[in-house]
């Protein structure tokens, strides 16, 4: 006898449905409970591995490098670490005394540069700065990326502005570069002289003379570059990419 | 001469230009009078006359040098700080004082009292050329730079300038 679809058979379906779902929901609830019990271990064995390793994390910049990698992927900011378990490493104070010092390094330079620094150049004066104490300490551009980064909270008084392949500028004057202005900046950065003209901004942006005009106009009024008028036509130097500066310091 | 420590800046094409934005422009002659002041005690020197072209304000390497009227700025500015003044009318002979007057005056007095100078006379020759005076800074000193100094010094009531047959002196008190 051909079984009818009644609403017995529908009600059951139904239930049956709501079990799979039910389960379902189960699973994943203790798939998830799992998940975070791993992560628990894994967080308590990562603060295992920095207590145990910290003075290796500080002194090595590859290894400080990688295990800042392996924080960023459980999403553990080591810098966030005033009180937390963190402190154990210290970490934080790393960062915040190299962010004092890379404040320090770039005032003390900014009446020359006119408030801007290749991230290199900074690197360089911060280890001359830090001096004998923490000679065993080397420091990456990293490193000072990620301390610049906390200084944001001091608003725009300092911003680092990518410049091109693996170069970077940090400025430490407020007011911000407008999108023309870091342009300018970039163009000015491939040039082994660290100097431009009108023309090659014309050239290089595919600007036009007012536009080109206008940045050039505010990047001098800014005090970030020079002008000097004795070459064939105009150009514009900036003092913070003037290989000159720094050659005859060393 | 060739020991002379530029600064950066001299290397700097656009140092030879006068700026036009405001803060650059006092930034550039601040740098400008240091390394002027800087360039003529090293080679002890007091005198200028603007249009003689000396290295301090042309630098032949990168083909750069400071207008007239730049080098005349960069004097009048050293003017303000009592650094430099100009000798004729026209403001085209200057001398450059490296220390201003008043100071000049007394660090040639307090080497007078130190070597018990003091109410002797002394000549101008002695004070510039003589041998006791070989390790001071004056030494060499521009006769008339020399003399304004000890000026300062008389109106201070510290010294007397006297000259006698062609020999001029001073007698410290």
């Amino acid at each position: 006898m051909r079984r009818r679809a009644g609403v017995g058979a529908i009600h059951k379906q139904k239930v049956e449905a709501e079990k799979y779902k039910d389960k379902g929901i189960e699973i994943q609830d203790s798939q998830f409970e799992q998940m975070t019990k791993n992560m628990e271990v894994f967080r308590e064995n990562l603060e295992e591995f920095a207590a145990k390793h910290k003075n290796e994390i500080k002194k090595n910049a590859q290894f400080r490098r990688q295990f800042q990698e392996m924080c960023a992927v459980i999403g553990v900011d080591p810098l966030a670490s005033g009180k937390g378990f963190w402190s154990v490493l210290g970490m934080g104070d790393f960062y915040y005394e190299l962010g004092v010092q890379v404040v320090e390094v770039c005032l003390a330079a900014n009446h020359s540069t006119g408030g801007l620094m290749e991230l290199e150049e900074l690197r360089k004066r911060l280890v001359r700065a830090r001096g004998q104490n923490a000679k065993h300490q080397e420091i990456t551009n990293e490193d000072i990326l990620i301390a610049t980064k906390k200084l944001k909270i001091f608003g725009n008084g300092f911003v680092v502005y990518p410049i091109g392949r693996d170069r970077y500028m940090v400025q430490s004057i407020p007011g911000e570069l407008s999108l023309h202005e870091t342009s300018v900046l970039e163009v000015a950065a491939k040039q082994p002289e660290g100097c431009i003209t009108e023309e090659l901004l014309q050239k290089e942006l595919n600007w036009n003379s007012f536009r080109s005009n206008q940045a050039i106009e505010k990047v001098v009024g800014s005090g970030l570059a020079w002008v000097d008028d004795q070459g064939e036509v105009k150009t514009y130097w900036f003092p913070s990419l003037f290989p000159g500066r720094t050659i005859q310091q060393r | 001469m060739d020991d002379f420590d530029w600064p950066w800046e001299y290397n700097f094409p656009p140092f030879f230009t006068i700026q036009l934005h405001g803060k650059t422009k006092e930034l550039q002659l601040s740098v400008w009078t240091n390394l002027v002041l800087k360039y003529f005690r090293h080679h002890r020197e007091s005198q200028y006359t603007i249009g003689d072209e000396i290295v301090l304000f042309s630098n032949q390497q990168i083909q750069r040098k400071l207008s007239n009227d730049g080098i005349l700025l960069i004097l009048e500015e050293l003017e303000k700080s009592g650094n430099a003044a100009p000798v004729d009318k026209k403001r085209l002979q200057w001398e450059i004082y490296w220390h201003p007057l008043d100071e000049w005056g007394n660090i040639i007095y307090q080497w007078a009292s130190d070597n018990g100078m003091t109410n002797t006379v002394c000549t101008l020759y002695e004070i510039s050329q003589g041998e006791s005076s070989a390790n001071e800074e004056f030494f060499g000193l521009d006769q008339s730079v020399l003399v304004k100094a000890l000026k300062t010094l008389q109106a201070k009531q510290k010294c007397e300038l006297m000259s006698f047959d062609d020999n001029e002196g001073v007698k410290f008190f």
